[in-house]
């Protein structure tokens, strides 16, 4: 069985040879230690134009999966090819959904850090993206080529919820979905339709999975009442859910958080859930039992304890992880996040390590 | 009896989270009917309370903590010039801002908001904040408290540096420390000196409420 059918067997609630390993992101600097290679940011100072970084960062990505012997890679839609963004004299810039993002020097990565758009009238003013504008595929089209014959493509969707709260703020988000929830509503359904298309297009380039990426919850609880889960977020989700499926693959839901006063029904929205924080009150021998027959479930090595943590605390938790988790199928072991950039490598290391030589199935532990 | 029964109109907007149309009408009806805007203050204060009380039993979300906050900026701003000469809603000032090394500012604008809500004077240093800019900004606003969030692990060490930094310039007796976010725990904060730990955004405004008068 090579990597990519240990993926394919876990996703379909089957046991595989061996518990399958991956991460959902690794960031940059772990990436140059693994591979020895330079991850680029900026075309600048290069002779590659904006594809040639982002083949060049994909290719150290596989390579770096590769050398982990990870099962699965995140493949994320690229901006179109005319794309220009607004540049700001600090050194941020828009994105297309209006989220000013900022680089990170130590992550060698960018988040979104304020936004142009604050009001309804902004969003209606907005030019929104095109989701079949050329160039969109690119990214996942070189991943899929270069990776798909040994690890499973995870095609990065990102969650309209998680898009909405960073395009108006997260103050802005929730006064305006308490003050016109109709008119979030309006917006999580426009931003649904683009992703209903994006979800049949990265399928038909060849991705093997949907991850849905974006947060919805937070240390104490769903960012937003569940009764706005039930009316606008999930309703919506499930679309994508039913997208996905129709395709012929599965959906599964990344986010931080406690998702317990959601639980119920989100499980009955997505195919499976991923990272399961245990630093936020998720436990995960609880979710397999209660729902682990209809959810994949991918967590859950504690990601405080990659960075702080001793070797014994991480081969603890990775032990339990296949313990409770891993019999019957349907799991993939990974960390309650990604690989930060201040995790210990030393300590991931450990994980994988500890996952290779546990994880065989029948797991006897 | 009509200025109570005005005033309880407005502790119960909050909590009942009315829109900001409909807590400022209800205010002006209080104002109207002669309550002193020093007691609106006070119930605005009372009905955070409770809000904070509900997040944590789960009953409320992060988006009711957020627009019970904008609800009680809104009083506030409304109450601000009709304040009499001499009396000022500051319950002191405090310093914030996320740690050096690291970019996220959720939870660290959260305690802002709600600390301003509830009548403190907030500087806000923004993120990736260096220990000497904490220190600059001890001593040029003379702060009753500093508070420090961060979201990634890469955080620590710097709210460490920062309570350092603090000592070094002889500050760290004159303000009270209260240190949060994902990764710090109550047994992080004790042994990097700081006063308190903050498991999430109420109950580091209740701690520095709690210090209100016991301050440095």
């Amino acid at each position: 069985m090579n990597r990519r059918d240990r993926a394919l067997t876990a996703l379909d609630h089957r046991e595989p040879d061996i518990v399958p390993i991956w991460e959902l992101g690794v960031d940059p600097p772990h990436v140059e230690a693994i591979t020895g290679k330079q991850w680029i940011t900026s075309s600048k100072g290069t002779t590659l134009d904006k594809r040639g970084v982002e083949r060049h960062n994909a290719d150290l990505m596989v390579e770096c999966y590769n050398k982990l012997g990870f099962v699965m890679i995140r493949a994320a839609p690229s901006d179109p090819d005319d794309w220009k963004p607004q540049r700001f004299p600090d050194g941020t810039f828009t994105d297309e959904w209006g989220r000013i993002r900022m680089y990170d020097p130590r992550t060698k990565s960018t988040i979104p850090f304020r936004t142009l758009i604050k009001t309804p009238e902004d969003f209606e003013a907005m030019p929104f993206p095109d989701v079949h504008a050329p160039g969109r595929l690119h990214g996942i089209e070189y991943i899929v080529k270069q990776a798909k014959k040994e690890m499973a493509v995870a095609a990065e969707v990102r969650a309209p919820f998680a898009t909405a709260w960073e395009m108006f703020g997260v103050t802005g988000f929730c006064q305006i979905l308490h003050e016109k929830p109709q008119f979030i509503r309006k917006v999580i359904e426009k931003m649904t339709e683009f992703n209903i298309e994006l979800i049949k297009m990265v399928v038909d380039a060849g991705a093997d999975m949907i991850v849905s990426n974006g947060d919805i919850a937070e240390k104490n609880g769903p960012m937003v009442s569940p009764r706005y889960f039930s009316e606008i977020f999930l309703p919506n989700m499930k679309r994508e859910r039913d997208t996905a499926n129709r395709k012929g693959v599965k959906f599964v839901k990344h986010t931080d958080g406690d998702l317990n006063p959601i639980m119920e029904g989100l499980a009955n929205t997505v195919d499976g859930l991923h990272s399961l924080d245990p630093s936020a009150n998720m436990d995960i021998a609880l979710i397999k039992k209660k729902y682990g027959k209809r959810l994949v479930l991918m967590g859950n090595v504690s990601v405080d304890k990659l960075c702080r943590g001793t070797k014994e605390e991480i081969v603890k938790d990775t032990r339990e992880c296949i313990r409770v988790v891993a019999p019957g199928g349907g799991y993939f072991l990974n960390s309650s996040n990604t690989w930060y950039a201040d995790a210990k490598l030393e300590n991931c290391m450990v994980m994988v390590e500890t996952g290779r030589k546990l994880g065989k199935y029948p797991i006897k532990l | 009896m009509k200025a109570q029964s005005a005033l309880k109109d407005v502790e119960r907007g909050i909590v009942d989270l009315v829109t900001s149309d409909e807590i400022r009408a209800r205010v002006k009806m209080a104002l109207d009917a002669k309550a002193d805007p020093m007691d609106i203050i006070g119930g605005v204060r009372k009905a955070l309370d409770e809000v904070g009380e509900r997040y944590e039993k789960k009953e409320f979300f992060l988006m009711e903590l957020i627009v019970a906050g904008n609800l009680a900026t809104d009083i506030m701003n409304m109450l601000k010039p009709r304040l009499k000469a001499g009396a000022s809603s500051s319950r002191g000032r405090v310093v914030i801002g996320t740690v050096q090394g690291d970019l996220h500012d959720i939870g660290k604008n959260l305690v802002a908001a709600m600390l301003t809500s509830l009548g403190y004077e907030v500087t806000d240093l923004g993120v990736d904040t260096k220990p000497e800019r904490f220190v600059e900004a001890v001593k040029n606003e003379k702060p009753r408290v500093v508070a420090m969030s961060c979201l990634l692990t890469v955080g620590l060490p710097y709210m460490k540096t920062t309570i350092d930094a603090l000592k070094a310039a002889g500050l760290r007796d004159k303000v009270k420390t209260i240190v949060g976010g994902r990764p710090v725990t109550k047994d992080y904060a004790k042994e990097i000196g700081a006063d308190a730990y903050g498991s999430d955004a109420t109950e580091a405004v209740k701690i520095i409420s709690g210090w209100e008068g016991k301050g440095r």
